[in-house]
């Protein structure tokens, strides 16, 4: 980083590396920015609600191991304390589990404002329609508590 | 807002706490980065929107959690990351970049030695991230200095009501500050150690899949 360090020590250079960064984000960044001020509409304003936060998913896995392989179920986990979720998406079918297992009502939430309700059963399993996709994110709702996803992209 | 000299964590906080302004100075701030690191992965205009959305969406949850100064701009590189990587792996999205965005012949070139690309990367990832650690005025003056075409000192003035004469020691300042950010400060005190691939820390396998005991002859696709 030293010769980073000195050509950035002369204002003219620094000035050019920053033009230079900003080329690139320039054309798209009022868009992403007026996205990104909507985003606030959807925060949730409950202290007792746990936040779900994704800590695995199958697609990212596949990248790692330089692997692609189509027909792979996708996995994705969102873990809170004491109450996690689990999602499997194959191409024509959403599952889910809570964990631990245990019965609750699960609340899809998608970002074009859809929502709809479906029941887990006694051991936690739940089944989403096949076609869900897009940006999403569950709500569970549980004897033991209550929690948010991560949004993901199915 | 008026005098944008609000640290990054006062502005975190405060979006937590439900202040939409300090949402809105954060995403004015971090969008240039956001948009930055996303492009690299070089996916299309659709494709960037995409993941730009789901890294917002999630952030505004996650408010809470960014306590350090540091960790908001880490959580956004880190997230978008992620989410350029997953767009990558999937399959049913085969169309590479968008042949009507301009922005893919101007790289074209750029793409003969990833290790280069990977530094230069980093580079505006420290220098964006910095740059949003500005207080909005000298932040403000800095995007005018660099905007292209070029603007004359004169326009500057006007638009930002620094006299001309002003312009020059103001700029100096604003460029002594960013040295300072600790974006830079981090991004010069050490070798580069974000790996593309081996930053993501995904969680452990789960142990078990989701086998659901079809005993009610249900077909979930019909629930659709």
């Amino acid at each position: 980083m030293a010769v980073t360090q000195q050509r950035w020590d002369e204002d003219e250079h620094l000035l050019d590396d920053l033009r230079d960064a900003l080329r690139e984000a320039a054309p798209l960044a009022g868009t992403l920015a007026e996205h990104g001020k909507g985003a606030y509409a959807w925060r949730t304003v409950d202290a007792d609600l746990l936040l779900a936060s994704l800590s695995f998913d199958s697609s990212l896995e596949r990248v790692q191991e330089r692997r692609s392989d189509p027909d792979d179920d996708r996995v994705l986990v969102f873990t809170a304390s004491p109450l996690s979720l689990e999602l499997e998406v194959t191409p024509g079918h959403v599952a889910g589990q809570i964990v631990p297992p245990g019965p609750g009502e699960i609340r899809v939430e998608t970002a074009e404002g859809v929502t709809f309700h479906v029941q887990a059963d006694d051991v936690g399993f739940f089944d989403l329609p096949g076609q869900l996709r897009g940006l999403v994110r569950l709500r569970c709702d549980t004897p033991t508590g209550r929690l948010v996803t991560d949004w993901v992209r199915l | 807002m008026d005098e944008g000299d609000y640290p990054i964590t006062w502005l975190v906080d405060a979006a937590a706490a439900g202040n939409e302004q300090a949402w809105q100075e954060i995403v004015d701030r971090y969008t240039p980065l956001l948009t930055s690191v996303i492009r690299r992965f070089r996916l299309s205009v659709a494709e960037t929107q995409d993941v730009a959305q789901t890294v917002w969406l999630r952030l505004v949850e996650h408010l809470s959690s960014l306590r350090e100064p540091r960790a908001l701009p880490t959580w956004i590189i880190t997230t978008s990351k992620r989410e350029s990587l997953r767009y990558l792996s999937d399959r049913r999205r085969s169309v590479p970049y968008d042949p009507l965005d301009p922005s893919w012949l101007a790289r074209s070139s750029e793409d003969a030695d990833p290790g280069a690309e990977l530094l230069r990367a980093e580079r505006h990832e420290a220098l964006l991230a910095g740059l949003a650690e500005l207080p909005s005025r000298q932040r403000e003056l800095l995007l005018l200095l660099v905007e292209e075409p070029p603007l004359s000192y004169a326009q500057i003035s006007k638009r930002t009501g620094v006299p001309v004469g002003s312009i020059g020691p103001t700029r100096g300042r604003a460029l002594a500050r960013l040295r300072e950010t600790f974006a830079f400060r981090e991004h010069l005190a050490g070798p580069a150690r974000v790996s593309v691939v081996a930053d993501g820390a995904n969680g452990a396998h789960p142990a078990t899949r989701i086998q659901r005991k079809r005993g009610d002859g249900r077909d979930a696709a019909t629930l659709g």
